[in-house]
């Protein structure tokens, strides 16, 4: 086990620099998501840690030793690939031993290793089977199968689950994340869906366009978005943002959006006459006798809780309710937001604006 | 209007914008299928069947008649040591240049496998031996390895590799060897062509995974390339080897057999007794057996490589 320590890392393709100088420090056994929409570079990095792109400038180091420009298989790290990458001429075995055999590793040793990670994976059963004779569960698991004989000092993961299905995709996010769990091995894991690095992460690191955004644990990046980007990015459905303007009400700041008056958080680090991007997430905006009326458009349940799709003065607004009310399209309903955790966002500069202490 | 013309109109969205003959239009298979089926069976079954027909047949060589005496050219063939000569040539031949082929064209392709610039340009260069007439480059060929002026048998006189008394084809041991080479300066670009298509179609991704599982380029060929590769090598060593088994040109233009027999293939037999012995049912025989001796061989070795087409 070790540390990743990324630091001022550029890669260019070309004239195309697609990751700008990136820091990143993953600590010894921690889980961290490189999270981001398609081509923010998050594949990128991960392929650069792994060796298999070279880094244009920066530093990459694993543990106490710096790794630039050593071959991929010098770095003892294991990789699980989007497509399995799985050896289709070699059965399950001598796929999980490929890196224990090129090593030269005693045969009694390899089966003991090979059995362990079948046992860990309940793959015993398809050990001898070739990976064209397996699923698509089965085949990603071999792939980390693969990953956890050799005991490697990282584990790198380039979204492992994209090619399952919604309900193998939320049992195999469990079954990694218990494997994390109990190996304690330092893991990197890309991936585009939200849901899995909130699930799975100790660390999201968020991506666009080469930059990192923000980087912090799941609830804080989900409470407190850095930025327009993280906030959009983040949750389903997303934040509402409403665009307006800070104007001053008696002794206290509002948001005016149109002819709204919506309510602030105490001591925002706002002036009068700002222009911002209201941001409250549908949770946080919940149907209350006192609230602004809002018209229905679609009523969307789904078991839980029920998502709302509403016109509130000229923006179109989702709030989530976790009561059974009978509402229906066209009616008129009263939403309140939870000024606690009410998002201002300067408009122009897209940064969140934040409290005072 | 019949049912046909009514389909017709219907398939045109009830005009008639062009006016094909009926059978054009035939949604039967046999308008379709009758004139490559005439082809196969005039210029391929037809010959086959007659030559084999042909092989049941005794000619007399003065009198010119043709006797129907089943056994005759059979137990000829048996006998005739010429022939099982001619196996063995046929058998060195096409084993030593599809060996020589299969590795250089492989090497090749591994070389030429790269997105870099002007590698293209490259693989474009490699196909032109292949546009080359077999005969002109036996003609070729025939020239450079001339005693007295070519230019290969002087390079190796001056190396001290051959001697000027013995010259590459007229000389037993060395003569069909020299032909096996002008075959493989012909011949290897098309390995190289099929094993290029194949290198390129390779996943990207379990050669990635070897490299972090710890696999050097060399164990990642012949732990990966190699056995992925395994079908289509089988599919280029059954094309190769079926068209090297009937050489014929090569052997016609440069040695004519010779010296002796020493370069005689089984094809190049054939050509022998048909056009100098004219004894045209004997000829037919050792072609239906050459034929056989293909189709068993090629056969076997689908079997057991399980090539899949």
């Amino acid at each position: 086990m070790a540390s990743v320590i990324v630091e001022k890392l550029v890669k260019k393709y070309g004239d195309l620099e697609v990751l700008h100088s990136i820091d990143l420090d993953v600590e010894d056994g921690q889980f961290v998501v490189l999270l981001g929409p398609s081509g923010c570079g998050k594949s990128t990095l991960l392929r650069t840690i792994a060796g298999l792109e070279s880094s244009t400038s920066g530093d990459i180091s694993i543990g106490d030793r710096l790794v630039n420009g050593v071959h991929p298989k010098d770095r003892n790290i294991a990789m699980v690939f989007q497509n399995y990458a799985l050896y289709a001429h070699m059965k399950v075995r001598d796929n999980m031993a490929f890196s224990m055999q090129l090593s030269k590793t005693p045969k009694a040793r390899i089966e003991e290793r090979v059995n362990w990670a079948a046992s860990i994976l309940s793959l015993e059963p398809y050990l001898d089977r070739y990976p064209k004779e397996l699923s698509g569960g089965q085949r990603q698991r071999v792939a980390m199968g693969r990953a956890i004989v050799r005991d490697p000092d990282v584990f790198l993961f380039d979204e492992p689950l994209s090619n399952l299905d919604a309900k193998l995709r939320v049992q195999m996010r469990t079954e990694i994340k218990e494997l994390h769990q109990r190996l304690k091995t330092t893991t990197v894991y890309v991936t585009h869906d939200q849901i899995e690095a909130m699930t799975m992460a100790d660390i999201v690191v968020i991506m666009r366009d080469g930059h990192i955004e923000q980087m912090g644990t799941p609830m804080e990046i989900y409470d407190n978005p850095s930025n327009l980007f993280v906030a959009e990015f983040i949750g389903s459905p997303g934040m509402n943002l409403l665009k307006g303007k800070i104007v001053q009400e008696g002794d206290k700041m509002v948001c005016q959006v149109n002819e709204l008056f919506l309510p602030l958080p105490d001591r925002l680090d706002a002036t009068v006459g700002q222009e911002v991007l209201y941001g409250i997430r549908p949770e946080h905006l919940i149907p209350s006798e006192n609230g602004l009326k809002a018209t229905i458009s679609v009523v969307e349940p789904t078991g839980p809780e029920t998502h709302l799709f509403c016109h509130l003065s000229g923006h179109d607004v989702c709030a989530i309710s976790r009561e059974r009310m009978n509402w229906k399209a066209d009616e008129v309903v009263s939403l309140e937001p939870i000024v606690d955790y009410v998002h201002v966002f300067d408009a122009q500069t897209d940064q969140a604006v934040k409290r005072k202490t | 209007m019949n049912e046909a013309q009514i389909n017709q109109q219907d398939r045109r969205g009830g005009r008639k914008l062009l006016a094909f003959p009926q059978w054009l239009t035939s949604e039967h298979p046999f308008p379709w299928l009758f004139p490559a089926t005439a082809m196969l069976v005039v210029f391929g079954i037809y010959p086959v069947l007659y030559s084999l027909w042909l092989s049941f047949f005794k000619r007399n060589p003065a009198t010119r008649v043709e006797k129907f005496q089943p056994s005759w050219n059979w137990s000829k063939l048996i006998e005739d040591d010429r022939v099982w000569d001619a196996v063995v040539v046929t058998l060195t031949y096409t084993s030593v240049a599809l060996v020589i082929q299969l590795a250089l064209g492989m090497l090749i392709a591994l070389l030429l496998d790269s997105d870099r610039r002007g590698y293209g340009v490259l693989r474009a260069l490699m196909t032109l031996p292949l546009v080359v007439p077999p005969a002109v480059t036996g003609m070729m060929f025939l020239l450079m390895y001339d005693g007295s002026f070519g230019v290969i048998s002087h390079v190796l006189y001056d190396l001290g590799i051959i001697s000027p008394n013995a010259p590459l084809l007229a000389t037993g041991s060395t003569a069909l060897m020299s032909v096996i080479i002008v075959d493989v300066w012909q011949w290897t670009p098309f390995m190289v062509l099929i094993m290029l298509a194949g290198l390129r179609a390779l996943p990207k991704d379990p050669f990635e995974a070897a490299a972090i599982d710890g696999a050097t380029d060399i164990q990642a060929f012949f732990r990966l390339t190699l056995p992925m590769m395994s079908k289509i090598i089988a599919l280029a060593v059954l094309i190769r080897g079926i068209d090297l088994f009937r050489i014929y040109d090569y052997v016609k233009v440069m040695t004519d057999s010779g010296p002796g027999t020493a370069t005689e293939t089984l094809t190049a037999y054939t050509g022998t007794v048909y056009f100098k012995s004219a004894d045209f049912p004997y000829a037919s025989t050792v072609a239906i057996f050459t034929l056989l001796t293909v189709l068993i061989i090629a056969n076997v070795f689908i079997k057991v490589f399980k090539v899949r087409f």
